[in-house]
């Protein structure tokens, strides 16, 4: 094949692909050319550590391994094999480790760092500094999450790099020039952006440490268990670290098509919600002076009672962020046992999708992508943003559509621009036709996001072009697996019951949500399924605890529809739903395995496609595209958004709510978090701030109904006319349209 | 009324295929409007304007000599230590000047009218020891040059 090279390392003849770097080719042929700087997800080398020197033949001097790629006839001789190699690298640690304090027995990154490892490997035995090093005032808080120990950092640029050419934040820089160089952020500020603990695993030394995990652990002593994040639908694998018991950090575990190695912030920093205050720890039941704590005996005593008290009346209310394995389970429960077949869950996502499903990286490699909906992606599926931008940085056209779009559409307009878009005559429709990598992307609440795109891209012909795919980024992590389990546990016809005996409110995301508040006003008993105390005062007749993803075995679905497996990080102070559920089942005539690999195996069947959970494996993989099949409403589908008005009064404005990232149940119970979650503002668009004589900053007051709230304005240019845009935890009560007066 | 900063950066903008492109001028330009110097309020300014973060602009300023980060006095001594004029010596024009104004190099004198500095290579190898003065060069400066430089900059 004329696109391979053949070339020599170390006298060994290698084969590549022709633009392989150089640092792979040798570890192809097995040989190890030593990095600090280099790290290929950051872009093009910088060859700034000088680590990586070879001798190659036919140049003068030493060359920068990282920066090279393999070229025909090429003839390497790494530091095994060429003395001045081996010097000039022996000389670039000496002089790395000038001011490194090497202080490894007190640096969290001992044990586990780069620096330690190839100087134990390559360095000198003994150092000839005995000049005083460099000190600084240490550790500087980079953040409430990051620390900076300054005088450990080898200044290799990885973390800026991060921070200017992935993530994009532009937070993270380097201060001053030459030996003078440090990284910093500006002024006193913090690092505040949704990505930025990745500068702490690229960090190759011990200077930019983690405030969770500083002084925790030591890397003999922990255990990492490979799990996959459940904050969000996109799924990212990830390994959480363990000691004694406890969850001690969370680190990327690289599925190269899903998360390409990184993580959002809330997916790694929000874990120590696990040992949360209020956590419900024993099963409580509504006493004469609110919540007792009552055996487990007694618990599931009373759920038969008010489960057989409903008599058949009952509506389930789904989180979508269950495992698969606990939505089936509850659906033998509830629908198997008792008929019940009733439920509720927020923006499920469709079976059609498939037809033109894709890994997450292919939006990286896409030439035009399109984003319609209201909500920022970074919201609803962080990691998409770092693909979009990663698609963008390579040349490609993103084109949003919603109220902050490049193409500006009214609130709620989503589902018309994809009929748009699907129009013969749409500009835009026709070169996502044309294309071989075109992508879309719904981004947004309501409107039975999931159908709709399936729809489109089927209209637009993406099924036969691999290049071509869609992504519906639903608000639960596992929307699509809990809504097909829920299906798959039994074969009838919902009919919502009226009056409600029970309502069976199914994880946090639930019992937070107010449109199941309002189910349960309407509902004679309330059982809830949550973790936290605070979600379950004043509505439940019975509590039973909850267990967190990282606490679960089991299996998710996530955005692209891959299958993947969660597994328990650590034990859970409290059974684990499925062992509760298969005593309860157990009473109702039902059989359910409390082993959720035992689950799996009876669910995978009818909707994994009699997928193995051998086959998963650490990294799963994504299934064939399926056929198109017109989605059909689907039951499931209750949208909280579909009675808003169509028009507002004059003068008014259309309150457009957003979820933040930094938002929800485990967030709140993470201080450290609390900074990045979204100021107390609203968003208006310049001619709305216009006309009402308001400018970015103003006190202003947002009234609706008898209501009101004050908070500060921003003007957003990006913001379409005639929306006030905000946090929904700063939204309160406040209804669809709203007066914006300045305060 | 006289342009703000933000107008003013604004139309230099223009003369640039992308806006951070004007890093460098727009910088100058708020460095001129706050005395000599870039505070962060100044940073903030132009972040703005050229839409990008004020870590960026602290990137860029904090690696450029004639962008400063502390405050400077009215008038600004810059004196090259650079190989030419180390070897031509800069070395003894320094300490005149630190002996004339009774500052160190790097400080202010207390009375805010000179800040002196030590530069690295003012591109005028060919007539060391160059001494900038209010952006302004003296060449062939000898140390017994410094003290009617230091009168000229008065009280």
């Amino acid at each position: 094949m004329s696109d391979l090279v053949k070339l020599t390392i170390d006298d060994r003849e290698v084969e590549v692909a022709k633009g392989t770097g150089l640092v792979e080719t040798a570890a192809a042929a097995g040989i190890e050319i030593p990095v600090f700087c280099y790290e290929p997800r950051l872009g093009p080398a910088v060859g700034a550590c000088r680590m990586c020197l070879v001798e190659v033949e036919g140049m003068p001097k030493l060359q920068a391994g990282c920066t090279l790629t393999a070229q025909d006839g090429m003839v390497v001789h790494t530091a095994s094999t060429s003395a001045r190699a081996a010097e000039g690298q022996k000389g670039t640690l000496e002089f790395i480790l000038v001011n490194h304090p090497l202080d490894c027995p007190v640096c969290d990154k001992g044990g586990e760092c780069p620096l330690q490892d190839l100087t134990f490997r390559y360095g000198p035995g003994s150092t000839r500094m005995t000049f005083p090093k460099l000190t600084f005032d240490k550790p500087i808080p980079v953040s409430p999450l990051i620390a900076l120990d300054r005088e450990r950092c080898i200044l290799c640029y990885r973390c800026t790099r991060f921070s200017s050419d992935v993530a994009e934040d532009e937070q993270l820089i380097a201060r001053n020039r030459g030996a003078y160089s440090m990284i910093a952020t500006f002024g006193d500020e913090p690092y505040r952006a949704p990505f930025s603990g990745n500068v702490i695993e690229l960090c190759p030394v011990g200077a930019l440490t983690s405030t969770q995990y500083r002084f925790e652990a030591r890397p003999w002593e922990i255990q990492d268990v490979p799990t996959v994040c459940g904050l969000c639908p996109a799924g990212c694998n990830i390994r959480a670290t363990t000691r004694e018991g406890l969850v001690k950090r969370v680190q990327s575990r690289n599925h190269p098509e899903v998360d390409g190695g990184w993580l959002c912030d809330k997916g790694r920093f929000t874990f120590p919600h696990l040992r949360s205050d209020d956590r419900v720890r024993e099963p409580l039941v509504r006493g004469t002076v609110g919540l007792e704590p009552v055996s487990w005996d007694a618990a599931l005593d009373r759920a038969e009672e008010l489960l057989r008290g409903a008599q058949g009346k009952i509506v389930t209310a789904l989180s979508g962020s269950e495992t698969t394995e606990i939505a089936y389970g509850l659906g033998v429960l509830l629908r198997r046992g008792l008929g019940a077949h009733s439920a509720v869950l927020d923006e499920s996502t469709s079976a059609a999708l498939d037809a033109c499903r894709a890994p997450l990286s292919t939006i990286g490699a896409a030439e035009l992508v399109v984003v319609v909906g209201d909500d920022e992606v970074v919201d609803r599926a962080p990691i998409v943003d770092l693909w979009l931008r990663k698609a963008r940085r390579a040349g490609a056209e993103i084109v949003t559509i919603g109220a902050r779009g490049s193409v500006p559409a009214p609130v709620g307009g989503a589902a018309e621009a994809l009929r748009d878009l699907a129009a013969a005559d749409s500009e835009l429709g026709g070169r996502l036709r044309a294309s071989d990598r075109a992508i879309l992307v719904w981004s947004g609440s309501g409107g039975g996001g999931g159908a709709r795109l399936a729809e489109a891209a089927h209209a637009l012909g993406f099924e036969g072009k691999p290049g071509c795919a869609v992504f519906h980024l639903p608000a639960r992590a596992n929307a699509r697996g809990v809504a097909e389990a829920w299906a798959a546990a039994a074969d009838a016809d919902e009919a919502d019951p009226e009056p409600i005996g029970l309502l069976v409110v199914s994880g946090d995301e639930a019992a937070g949500d107010p449109s199941v508040r309002a189910l349960a006003e309407r509902a004679s008993t309330v059982i809830a399924i949550t973790m936290f105390h605070s979600l379950a005062v004043g509505w439940a007749d019975l509590v039973l605890p909850a267990t967190a993803s990282l606490e679960r075995e089991g299996t998710a679905m996530n955005l692209e529809g891959r299958v993947q497996r969660l597994r328990r990080a650590v034990t859970p102070p409290v059974p684990d739903e499925l062992a509760w559920l298969s005593k309860l089942a157990e009473r109702f005539g039902v059989a359910l395995s409390p082993h959720a690999a035992v689950v799996f195996e009876e669910l995978s069947g009818r909707i994994y496609g009699g997928l193995l959970l051998e086959q998963l494996g650490e990294h799963a993989g994504l299934p064939a595209r399926r056929p198109y099949e017109a989605p059909e409403p689907t039951p499931l589908a209750h949208s909280p958004e579909a009675n808003v008005p169509e028009d507002h009064f004059v003068g008014t404005l259309r309150l457009l709510r957003y979820t933040p990232l930094f938002s929800g149940h485990q967030v709140e119970r993470v201080p450290e978090l609390q900074f990045q979650r979204p100021e107390r503002e609203v968003a208006l668009s310049t001619v709305d701030a216009d006309r009402r004589g308001i400018a970015t900053g103003d006190l202003v007051s947002l009234r609706s109904n008898g209501t009101s709230v004050e908070l500060r304005a921003r003007v957003d240019a990006r913001l379409v006319e005639g929306v006030a845009r905000l946090a929904d935890e700063h939204a309160a009560h406040l209804h669809a349209d709203v007066e914006v007066v300045k305060a | 009324m006289s342009p703000t900063l933000h107008d003013e950066i604004r139309e230099v903008v223009k003369e640039y295929p992308e806006p951070r492109s004007a890093i460098i001028p727009a910088l100058r330009l708020a460095q001129e409007r706050h005395g000599g110097w870039l505070p962060d309020e100044a940073f903030r300014q132009v972040a703005e304007a050229l839409d990008v973060t004020p870590a960026y602009c602290v990137s860029i300023a904090s690696f450029y000599d004639m962008f400063h980060t502390e405050p400077v006095g009215r008038h600004l001594v810059e004196v090259c230590t650079n190989v030419s004029c180390a070897v031509s010596g800069a070395q003894r024009v320094v300490e005149a000047f630190e002996r004339e104004l009774g500052v160190h190099a790097g400080e202010t004198t207390e009375d805010g009218n000179v800040t002196l500095r030590t530069v690295e290579c003012l591109g005028g190898c060919g007539w060391a020891t160059v001494v900038a003065v209010d952006n302004r060069h003296h060449l062939r400066v000898q140390a017994g040059d410094v003290g009617g430089i230091v009168k000229e900059l008065g009280e």
